[in-house]
């Protein structure tokens, strides 16, 4: 029950120093820490849009392309993301390929439709509440998010490790894309502007 | 300017939760308890007397846990009376000798660069603090260390560790080494510091120390 005379609905969070600032016209900067914390929400969005878009593109080679090249002798065997959560799955290592299938497949794509629901919807102005509690599921996505990374470190921790005889594995051209789009996706979810989501239920809360 | 000093005051004494956004009035609570949020259950803080001097002593044990785990291999593998083993800057540089200049580079910064510098920060922050000195350092550092915690990844590195070495079972023979339990020790004791240290106490401090008087 914060004081009768503030807007609750003004109030936000520092990303930067947890301090509580109020909303105002233009670039804000926060009180205690003096970091700029939001911007013009057009000028943040269009930048989210851009961090997304790249990282949906980069999807493509990350998928196309091997993530792993295995050499034996010199035959040359490469693996993609999903070829390699296939071979796992036919040698019956399921936990491992079910570990591989959420971190390099589910997670990004959930990312994707997460990011782009809250984008769209901050487009819409019409409607003020939603079902959705869209600061959660934003909270959501900056937790989960980095665990996409898992399969490029296998990737790094096998290229440094298997180099015995003639046997090596080393990286593949899809890890380089794979990489990439994790950090776009990270910045997307970094520079969404938390004032334009929306409020759940038909009024506030508390 | 006195309605603005006023106001922030007000709003120094209001919390938001970083889960759901719900707002709280901050109350005071006793020695080791948490407060949570009534919404979401997420601890918004902790009542911890001498913070500074944990932080100080994580952060000095962290630092010996990653010169440790990066001191010695953290797996060794064997296979037809060859021998190969890794540790985190081996394997970052035959990502670079192979050609994977971003793969290395950024899996440099996430499980090297950015972890080592948490530390740095840490200890440099609690021992300002203590020794009440350098009130704009410790503000630039604070701002620093919330822009470098999302991206250190110690904890899903060691994850891939078991994962990748899952994939090599029944091609070799696997020995851990001491790297690996030292930096198995480092992520519980990095988990820990990140859940019992919130940024928002050290900034409340912060301003405490340097601007009561």
């Amino acid at each position: 029950m914060p004081d009768k005379y503030i807007d609750e609905s003004t109030l936000l969070r520092c990303p930067i120093c947890e301090a509580v600032n109020r909303d105002r016209e233009g670039d804000i900067y926060c009180h205690r820490c003096g970091s700029r914390i939001f911007r013009n929400p057009k000028l943040t969005t269009s930048r989210a849009w851009a961090f997304l878009i790249t990282a949906l593109i980069l999807y493509i080679p990350a998928n196309l392309y091997p993530i792993l090249v295995n050499e034996q002798f010199v035959s040359k065997k490469g693996n993609t993301i999903i070829g390699g959560i296939i071979l796992l799955w036919e040698e019956g290592s399921y936990p491992i390929a079910l570990i591989i299938l959420v971190a390099s497949v589910l997670v990004p794509i959930l990312k994707f439709i997460v990011l782009l629901y809250l984008l769209i919807s901050a487009n819409l102005k019409k409607h003020r509440y939603t079902k959705v509690d869209q600061h959660k599921l934003h909270y959501m996505t900056e937790i989960i998010g980095p665990w996409s990374m898992v399969d490029v470190f296998v990737v790094a921790i096998l290229t440094g490790l298997v180099h015995v005889g003639t046997i090596r594995v080393i990286a593949g051209p899809g890890a380089t894309a794979f990489v990439l789009m994790v950090l776009f996706t990270m910045f997307a979810a970094l520079s969404i502007d938390t004032r334009l989501f929306k409020e759940k239920g038909s009024h506030g809360s508390d | 300017m006195a309605i603005k000093m006023d106001e922030n005051q007000v709003l120094d004494r209001l919390i938001i939760c970083p889960k759901c956004h719900t707002i709280h009035q901050k109350i005071t609570i006793s020695k080791g308890k948490n407060a949570k949020c009534d919404n979401c259950n997420k601890i918004l803080y902790h009542y911890d007397e001498r913070i500074l001097d944990h932080g100080l002593a994580l952060g000095i044990t962290g630092l010996i846990l990653f010169l440790v785990s990066n001191l010695f291999p953290l797996v060794r593998v064997e296979m037809l009376g060859h021998e190969q083993h890794v540790t985190i800057l081996s394997m970052i540089f035959s990502l670079l000798e192979n050609g994977f200049y971003v793969v290395g580079v950024v899996v440099a910064f996430m499980v090297f660069i950015f972890p080592l510098m948490i530390l740095i920060v840490y200890i440099t922050i609690s021992w300002l603090m203590i020794q009440k000195k350098g009130k704009s350092l410790t503000k630039d550092l604070l701002i620093l260390l919330s822009k470098l915690l999302p991206w250190n990844m110690v904890e899903i590195y060691l994850v891939s560790i078991l994962v990748a070495l899952v994939k090599l079972i029944g091609y070799m023979q696997i020995h851990f080494g001491l790297s690996f339990w030292s930096l198995t020790l480092f992520v519980l004791l990095d988990i820990y510091l990140s859940k019992s240290i919130h940024i928002g106490e050290l900034w409340e401090l912060r301003h405490r120390i340097y601007d009561a008087r």
